[in-house]
Parts: structure tokens; C-alpha cells; sequence
């Protein structure tokens, strides 16, 4: 399983330009965010030839306004069920096309999504193979590739 | 023409509907929706859709296995996928199953265009 094969940046480049018209632009510091940021996660699990997980990460803020561009309606009129249903379907497609670029028999398990301050994403049995951070319109989005460390 | 989009996410349903809302091909269609595949199996028997527009992976039942249950009952309308995962395994476990097409999200209205040119 050749994971260098997965391009992270070009992969959420191209799901947030075609499906919320939003560019993402490289983020040059550490994708970290300030501890008392409201901070929403979406991850996928995938199993099969490749056994990780695919993890998106961005303020709460930031996805109320995806969730907004996603159903149309403004970010005020957006509830949490909406936020948590957009950040799960980013997760997804995010995931989803990781599993396509680098998986022959592989499942994508459905999305799972929190958020929350200050708080750690851990797949047990998993190391972090990659971890990107973009901004967009100066908010941090990251995205990373979690690998089950006997694969 | 009537449209059933079938996916566990509201938010693609809400985008596969706008995209459609957009393409003179199916200008006018009625789009009505499900949230997995057991809740598109009892909509496609009431409401006899001419095309569904699937997910793949879904809970209750799946993309494919709805396509299986309605070729087993030789009832399948027009069916396409719209999904997250593109492999060529999925490509060709669609083609085998009836499926006119696959729609790789993410997609643009163009793309979900061409597909259904090849299907309607």
C-alpha cells in the first residue's frame, strides 16, 4: 500500500472548490488550533487493505458556514444537526476519496462527528501518517491520515 | 419526470438537488428523497420514480443492495450512483448490477449532466 500516493491537500482542494465553491489555500504554520477554539471533527474509518482513518478538523464557526453554503440558508438559520450532518459529509467525501486513490478491496465506515475545546483525536491502534493544514478565508482546516501501525 | 435522491446525509441531498435545479435535461422534475435504501425501496414502490440517484454507503441498506432488492423484485427504475468512493471495483459491481452510471463526489453540476445524458 503505497499511502505517498495520497495527495491530502489536492483531495480537499478539490471537494471544497466543486462541491461549496470555497478555495483553500496552503497554511505554513502548524495546523494547530488555539486551545480555546470550539473545534468540530469528522472522521471515517477505513478497513480492508489499507486499515486507517481519514480525520477533518475545523472551528465551529467555520463549519456552521459550510453547513450554510451546503443547504443554502444563511449561518444563523443553520442548527447543530445541520453542522454536524455537513462536517460528516466532508468527512466522508474526504475519506471516500482517500480510499479510492490508494485502496483495491477496502469499507469506508460512515461518518462519526464531535467538537468540542481542547480535545485529542485518537483511533486506537493508529499513528498519524500524514497531517495537513489549509485555511480558509484565514480559518484553519485540518485534515489528517491516521495508519493502524501494523499494516 | 420524477427524481428520488437517496442519501443519509441531508446536506448532499439538499447539493444533488440544487445540482439538478440547474440542468435543462430534467427542467421541471419533481425530486423527492430517502434516507437509505430500506426507506427508498417503499418510496420507489409508492411513488415510481423514473431515475434514482443513489449513495452508495448507507446505513440500513446500502447503495447495491438496494439495486439488488429492486432487480430481484424486476422493479428497477433508472438507477445511477452518486458516492464519495470511486474505485474500479465499485465501478464494475455497479455496471454488473444495472447501475447507468457513477458520479464521483465530489462533482459538478456539469458532470452530473453528462451522466444523466448517457441514461435518459
Amino acid at each position: 500500500m503505497d499511502i505517498s500516493t495520497v495527495e491530502l491537500d489536492r483531495i480537499a482542494s478539490d471537494i471544497w472548490s466543486a462541491m461549496l465553491g470555497l478555495t483553500l489555500e496552503p497554511h505554513y504554520d502548524a495546523p494547530v488550533f488555539p486551545p480555546d477554539e470550539r473545534v468540530a471533527t469528522g472522521i471515517v474509518q477505513i478497513t480492508g487493505d489499507f486499515e486507517g482513518a481519514v480525520t477533518i478538523q475545523l472551528t465551529g464557526a467555520k463549519a456552521r458556514e459550510v453547513a450554510a453554503v451546503m443547504f443554502a440558508m444563511e449561518p444563523d438559520e443553520i442548527g447543530d444537526e445541520e453542522v454536524s450532518d455537513a462536517v460528516g459529509e466532508l468527512a466522508n467525501m474526504t475519506g471516500g476519496n482517500v480510499k479510492s486513490t490508494m485502496c483495491g478491496t477496502c469499507q469506508l465506515s460512515l461518518p462519526s462527528v464531535t467538537s468540542g475545546r481542547d480535545y485529542q483525536v485518537s483511533v486506537p491502534g493508529t499513528a498519524v501518517r500524514d497531517r495537513i493544514g489549509m485555511t480558509q478565508d484565514g480559518d484553519l482546516v485540518v485534515i489528517t491520515l491516521l495508519m493502524r501501525e501494523d499494516a | 419526470m420524477k427524481i428520488l435522491v437517496v442519501d443519509d446525509s441531508k446536506a448532499m441531498r439538499a447539493i444533488v438537488k440544487r445540482a439538478l435545479s440547474t440542468l435543462d435535461r430534467v427542467a421541471g422534475a419533481t425530486i423527492i428523497e430517502a434516507v437509505d435504501g430500506k426507506e427508498a425501496l417503499g418510496v420507489i414502490e409508492a411513488e415510481s420514480p423514473d431515475l434514482v440517484l443513489s449513495d452508495w454507503n448507507m446505513p440500513e441498506m446500502t447503495g447495491i443492495e438496494l439495486l439488488q432488492a429492486l432487480n430481484e423484485a424486476g422493479s428497477a427504475p433508472t438507477f445511477g450512483f452518486v458516492t464519495s468512493e470511486s474505485t474500479p471495483e465499485m465501478h464494475e459491481l455497479a455496471k454488473t448490477h444495472g447501475a447507468r452510471f457513477l458520479v464521483s463526489k465530489p462533482f459538478t453540476p456539469q458532470a452530473l449532466d453528462q451522466a444523466l445524458a448517457g441514461a435518459l
